[in-house]
This record gives structure tokens, C-alpha cells and sequence, in this order.
């Protein structure tokens, strides 16, 4: 009766055990014996929560070549565990992990959540640029509520071109001496009489 | 001017008026003629056609035809090219990097595009101008952040490209944004 069934119960064993194997990053092998399972707990964690995993270890690499201790790489990688779950509360369980990665470095930023919700409301195609976009404009310098409303603005019919075109403009203008949100009002108004001029189908 | 004389109008009339002898054979050989040309299969040939095609028929297959069969379509389904094999819009786009460093004896790009790792992406120096370094890589649509390591000890921004905000580490990093449309 035991041995009937040990084998199952073997079996059963091998593939958890091979199962867990494949899922260790062995790219974490990289972080001190302390760092490593703490990173590899909150890696474990985010996965159980169908968050993506990728810029959880790509933080920890970073943090790790720039030979941070130990302490600051799991604080790193815990906040960006957390942004990454308020991003996917805003967005949505549709967004992919880049519009999530780029939603969460905007909540870093201080883009409000309610910003991040009104745009996957517009804009039907990726949100990754248009996120991306908004946290740039803030690190140039733009008030937080300028560059959500300019982006806001846009998003629903700009590409991704055309917003990387506007950012480009908007620090042109300030490094020029422009007032932050004044270029970004006027570069977004720009930018959408163009896009009421142009009307055409896409560039190739 | 030409005036036509009625006299000569009523002598053409009469000619033409006037009866044809023809020879009694050349029915027949007219005839003969047109039996030589190939006949064009009518309505009731594609009518044949169709019955043949669609009349039920019994088909005798041992297993292992069936199996021999199965194979060859699975062969045929899996054989058959691609149709994603262009790089659709969103795929990975080749990215340009580029940093002044004059006295650097090396320089290398790190970044979330290659796990951080100095030894992966080793920066060329320009040819022409030896101060300048340059690496070009494959991005797919996202956000990256990176930097420069000079070096193999100091870390550099790009200064062409948006600062990361959220830096922990102490030493600055850039982002580059990868859009699809």
C-alpha cells in the first residue's frame, strides 16, 4: 500500500522541486548571500500577484553593479514592487508589464493614479510612451498637473512619435529659458493643431 | 460633280438582281470542314464532371496511411513560412548610443537591456573622433533605464537623454523609451 503510493507521491516532489528550480533566476546569483533571498522572496511575491517580475530583477541588477548594499537594493526593489501593484490597480489586469513599468516610474514621479486611469480611458493603443512621456516632462522640471493635462490632451490621437516629439520640444523650450509649464501648454497646443491639420492616415 | 445617268443605276441593279449558280457539293464540303474542329465539352460533360466529383466513394486506409497522412499534413502545417516573421510595427527597433569621454580607456553601456552587466554591451571608439563612443543595440517597445560605465568605476548619465527620477543607488542613470506606433 506504502510503496503503491510512494511513487506518485516521488513524482509529485521531482516536478515541484524542478518546477521551483525553473523559476530561481539564476541572474540573482549575483547579490550577496543575505540580499539574495530577501530579493528573491519579494520576486516570489510578485509573481503569486501576476505582477511582472523583469524590472523587479533588473532593479536588483542595477543596484548590485552599482554596488549598493545589501539594505538599499531590497528597499529599491520592495518600492518598486509596491508602485508596480498601485500602477496595475490604475490601469487595470490588461496592461502589459512595459505600460506598467512605465506607469510605475510615473507614480514615482507623482503623477496621481486618477491620471494614469484617464488615460487608458482615452488612449486605446499602449500607454507605455504616453506614461513614459509624463514622468520625463516631471524630471525636466514640468509641475506634475502641466504634464499630465498636456499629455492628457494628446493622448488620445497622438502616436508615440508624435509624443516623443513633443517631450523633445518642451525641453528644447525650457532649456532655451522657457517657463516649464508654459512650454509644455504651448507645445501641446502646437501639437494638436497639427494633428487637426494634418488628418492624414500615418506616416509609414 | 459626278451625276449618276439612271440608266447605268438600273443596269448595276439588274446585274445584281441577277441569280448565283452555285456548286451543289459546297454544303457538303463546308460541312466536312467544320466536323474537323475539336468539339467543346458542353453543359452535359461538366454536369458528368460534377457527379463524379461529388458521388460518395468508400476509401480503404490502413492505420498506419492514416498515421503517414496525419504526419505529412502536421509536416506541411508546421513547414509553411512565418507570416510574423517581418518585424511588425512595435517589434525591436535598433537603438543608438552615444558618449563623449576623451580619456576613457573603455566605456560600457549597462542597463535594463542587458541585466546590468558591464561585460555585455563594450562601447567602439569613433575613428574619427577618439573621444567619441558609440554602441548600437535592439530595443523592443518599453522603458529602459542605463548608463555608462567608464572604465569599469565611473558611472555616467547620458547627458542627450531624460535622467531616471527614480534613482536609489546614488549614481545617475538615463531612460530611453522605446514607442511602437
Amino acid at each position: 500500500m506504502l510503496r503503491r503510493g510512494l511513487g506518485p507521491l516521488v513524482a509529485a516532489t521531482l516536478v515541484a522541486a524542478a518546477a521551483a528550480a525553473q523559476q530561481r533566476d539564476s541572474r540573482l546569483e549575483r547579490l550577496d548571500s543575505t540580499t539574495r533571498p530577501i530579493v528573491a522572496a519579494l520576486v516570489d511575491s510578485a509573481r503569486a500577484a501576476a505582477l511582472p517580475t523583469e524590472p523587479l530583477v533588473q532593479r536588483a541588477l542595477e543596484g548590485a553593479t552599482k554596488r549598493a548594499t545589501g539594505d538599499r537594493i531590497v528597499a529599491a526593489v520592495r518600492r518598486l514592487a509596491l508602485d508596480l501593484d498601485r500602477a496595475r490597480d490604475a490601469l487595470g489586469s490588461t496592461a502589459s508589464p512595459p505600460e506598467l513599468t512605465a506607469a510605475a516610474a510615473a507614480l514615482r514621479a507623482g503623477a496621481p493614479p486618477a491620471i494614469l486611469t484617464a488615460l487608458r480611458r482615452v488612449r486605446r493603443e499602449s500607454l507605455t510612451v504616453p506614461l513614459a512621456v509624463l514622468t520625463d516632462l516631471v524630471a525636466t522640471g514640468v509641475p506634475v498637473d502641466s504634464a499630465a493635462a498636456a499629455v492628457l490632451s494628446l493622448a488620445a490621437k497622438a502616436r508615440d512619435t508624435d509624443l516623443v516629439e513633443f517631450r523633445r520640444t518642451v525641453e528644447r523650450d525650457i532649456a532655451l529659458g522657457a517657463p516649464p509649464a508654459s512650454a509644455t501648454a504651448a507645445a501641446a497646443a502646437v501639437q494638436m493643431n497639427a494633428g487637426a491639420h494634418q488628418q492624414r492616415p500615418g506616416r509609414p | 460633280m459626278f451625276e449618276p445617268d439612271e440608266e447605268l443605276i438600273g443596269r448595276v441593279v439588274r446585274q445584281l438582281r441577277r441569280p448565283v449558280a452555285v456548286d451543289p457539293g459546297v454544303d457538303a464540303r463546308v460541312m466536312a470542314q467544320i466536323a474537323r474542329f475539336p468539339a467543346r465539352p458542353g453543359p452535359g460533360t461538366a454536369r458528368a464532371g460534377w457527379r463524379w466529383l461529388t458521388r460518395p466513394r468508400t476509401v480503404r486506409l490502413s492505420p498506419l496511411g492514416a498515421l503517414a497522412i496525419a504526419a505529412a499534413c502536421v509536416a506541411v502545417v508546421l513547414a509553411r513560412p512565418d507570416r510574423d516573421s517581418h518585424p511588425a510595427p512595435g517589434s525591436a527597433r535598433e537603438f543608438g548610443f552615444v558618449i563623449v569621454a576623451p580619456r576613457a580607456a573603455t566605456v560600457s553601456l549597462v542597463g535594463d537591456f542587458n541585466d546590468w552587466d558591464a561585460a555585455r554591451t563594450p562601447m567602439q571608439r569613433a575613428r574619427k573622433a577618439g573621444s567619441v563612443w558609440t554602441a548600437v543595440i535592439p530595443l523592443s517597445p518599453g522603458r529602459y533605464r542605463y548608463a555608462f560605465l567608464v572604465d569599469g568605476v565611473s558611472w555616467l548619465a547620458d547627458p542627450a537623454a531624460p535622467a531616471a527620477r527614480d534613482d536609489e543607488f546614488g549614481t545617475a542613470s538615463s531612460v530611453v523609451t522605446v514607442g511602437g506606433s
